[in-house]
């Protein structure tokens, strides 16, 4: 049909959001889980400080079961994954079944990765139905506009993760220039001061030495009217 | 009702009967564009029809799902059977929707993803390409119903195939409280400038009540016998019907006419004696509300439960869509009952589905 409701656009963006926000955190989640085997320090207290969450966790053990697997945790990777589906499952006309059941398949996974002795080993299938939406979304959607809008929501996320995480000048540039384009294609409203604030923190951050990241966070958090 | 075949009083005093509908001519003059069919096959091998859902018949896109499962874990018996493919029926659908289609979109309106039937509205509105849409992304203007896009562009819409009754449809018109229909889209509707699948008003046609007069229907407009009988209905209204539900209450079932979806059903059999009291005064008091059917014998099918084959109750609703000439879907939504001493099969209550064969021959 070609046309995309105000609630459908909003729903694409943050199906690309969520999604990208479990695949990212399981990567850091798994790095902090395996730290952890070997007793480094308390590491998930600077998971919590780096990505701004609460640190609302006993210790190690609790971290490790209710960031990853905690339902009444709003910041746990399960929590974020509900979130993508409760987007995805209202879009099945706009994204095709077959897309909508990788996020599925995923909600599956991480349901056996909670009861599993070994979680890592589930958690990388929810990584791999994460990937493979993300392969069939580009090839099935037929509608370029619902593929930029859920694109354009996975690097608004990224550079948020990233900047969060303080990650390198390179990353963050390579992740503007593909989010720029994806928010033209999509034709979303946005706001031209928030991608000018963007662009400036995040190309002429290496003449300044200093990399703004809370302005980063708060431009990209700004940036499209929704 | 001019020649007294259906008695005019049962269908104004109806609870289907809508009269903001007097005088509305759908598009093509189409009433009933998608219609299920509840039929049981009784242990005397006869085809009964037991009820007739002109409304908001749901259930199609299961038999798809139950095909496309069953294909692939036993190609074997696809391959030594010939059987009608039954995955057209998008196809079909979609004809029906733009058969009537005044110049515009095509929308499934859907009251939410909560709805019990929310996975059906979505599927659909994949397989026909229809835009699945909520009340509040639709807006009647200049007597135009239009989809409303994410830069603001408005987009003329030219049926609706609605997926929620007619009482929520437009809270200007109908339920004032509905928050999940369009206001003042029966203005369009009327107007003639959008079709409404189904029409506005079939609750008339599918009361439990007026069933009892379509055989009468059919001999009235065809000349001919039906080739499908009804179960024996008898209405408590009439005293000689009355007569005889008082006189074989234990043999019969009898229905709420304002119910639907396998509530309102009690069997005479299976009422204690306060309770039969109870009700005989109660259907004294109010006979209109009730219909009384004999109790069908129908045949048991072989499903699996747990694993285990069992034998259940199954019923078949079957599809007929009408777009320039009415199409009997060649297949249908088999359920059955989960208790093995139940004969309701509505999935409301347990029930489950099973692929249902039509043999091409």
């Amino acid at each position: 049909m070609g046309i995309i409701s105000l609630e459908q656009t909003n729903r694409l963006y943050w199906l690309g959001r969520y999604s990208e926000r479990v695949y990212t955190t399981i990567r850091l989640y798994a790095k902090c889980y395996d730290d952890m085997l070997d007793d480094i320090g308390e590491n998930y207290a600077d998971f919590c400080r780096m990505l701004e969450i609460p640190n609302i966790y006993r210790d190690k053990e609790d971290f490790n079961q209710r960031y990853g697997f905690d339902d009444a945790d709003p910041n746990s990777i399960l929590s974020n994954l509900i979130r993508a589906y409760d987007n995805a499952i209202v879009l099945r006309e706009e994204i095709g079944s077959e897309t909508l059941s990788y996020i599925q398949l995923a909600i599956y996974a991480i349901n056996k990765a909670k009861i599993s002795r070994a979680p890592l080993l589930e958690l990388q299938n929810v990584e791999d139905n994460i990937l493979a939406f993300w392969g069939i979304a580009d090839d099935f959607i037929e509608s370029e506009t619902t593929r930029n809008i859920i694109k354009m929501g996975k690097r608004i996320e990224r550079i948020d993760l990233y900047a969060r995480l303080k990650i390198g000048a390179k990353e963050l540039k390579s992740e503007l220039h593909r989010m720029h384009t994806r928010l033209l294609r999509s034709g979303m409203p946005y706001r031209e001061s928030c991608l000018e604030r963007l662009t400036d923190a995040i190309e002429h951050m290496d003449e300044a030495h200093v990399i703004d990241y809370g302005g980063i966070v708060q431009s990209v958090e700004s940036l499209v009217l929704i | 009702m001019k020649d007294k075949v259906i008695p005019e009083d049962f269908i104004f005093a109806s609870s289907g009967y809508m009269p903001e509908c007097e005088g509305v001519s759908p598009v093509r003059g189409v009433y009933s564009h998608i219609s299920g069919i509840d039929l049981v096959k009784g242990k005397d091998g006869e085809w009964y029809i037991l009820e007739d859902n002109l409304r908001v018949p749901s259930g199609a896109s299961y038999p798809m799902i139950a095909r496309d499962l069953c294909r692939r874990s036993s190609p074997k018996t696809f391959r030594d059977n010939l059987l009608e493919d039954n995955r057209n029926y998008a196809q079909l659908l979609r004809k029906t929707m733009d058969y009537v289609n005044v110049e515009g979109h095509t929308v499934i309106l859907t009251p939410g993803r909560y709805n019990a039937a929310y996975f059906e509205h979505s599927y659909l509105a994949e397989k026909t390409g229809a835009h699945l849409v909520n009340g509040n992304e639709l807006l009647v203007e200049n007597d135009m119903l239009y989809y409303v896009d994410y830069k603001g562009k408005k987009e003329r819409v030219g049926a609706v195939y609605r997926r929620i009754s007619d009482e929520y449809l437009d809270p200007m018109h109908f339920n004032p409280e509905s928050v999940i229909g369009i206001p003042h889209v029966f203005d369009v509707y009327r107007k003639g400038k959008l079709a409404l699948l189904n029409a506005i008003g079939n609750g008339i046609a599918d009361d439990k009540e007026i069933y009892y007069f379509v055989p009468k229907m059919v001999k009235y407009y065809l000349g001919e016998e039906p080739v499908l009988s009804n179960a024996p209905t008898y209405l408590p209204f009439y005293e000689t019907d009355m007569a005889y539900v008082l006189a074989h209450f234990d043999n019969l079932v009898l229905k709420d006419v304002a119910e639907a979806g396998g509530y309102g059903v009690v069997f005479g059999s299976s009422m204690t004696k306060a309770q039969k009291a109870d009700f005989i005064a109660l259907l004294k008091r109010e006979p209109r509300r009730f219909i009384a059917q004999e109790v069908i014998d129908f045949q048991d099918l072989e499903i699996q439960d747990n694993g285990i084959v069992v034998e259940r109750k199954a019923d078949l609703r079957a599809f007929v869509l009408m777009a320039d000439e009415p199409y009997v879907w060649k297949s249908g939504l088999t359920r059955f009952s989960r208790n093995p001493d139940s004969f309701i099969v509505n999935s409301s209550q347990g029930g489950g589905f099973k692929d249902t064969w039509v043999l091409s021959r």
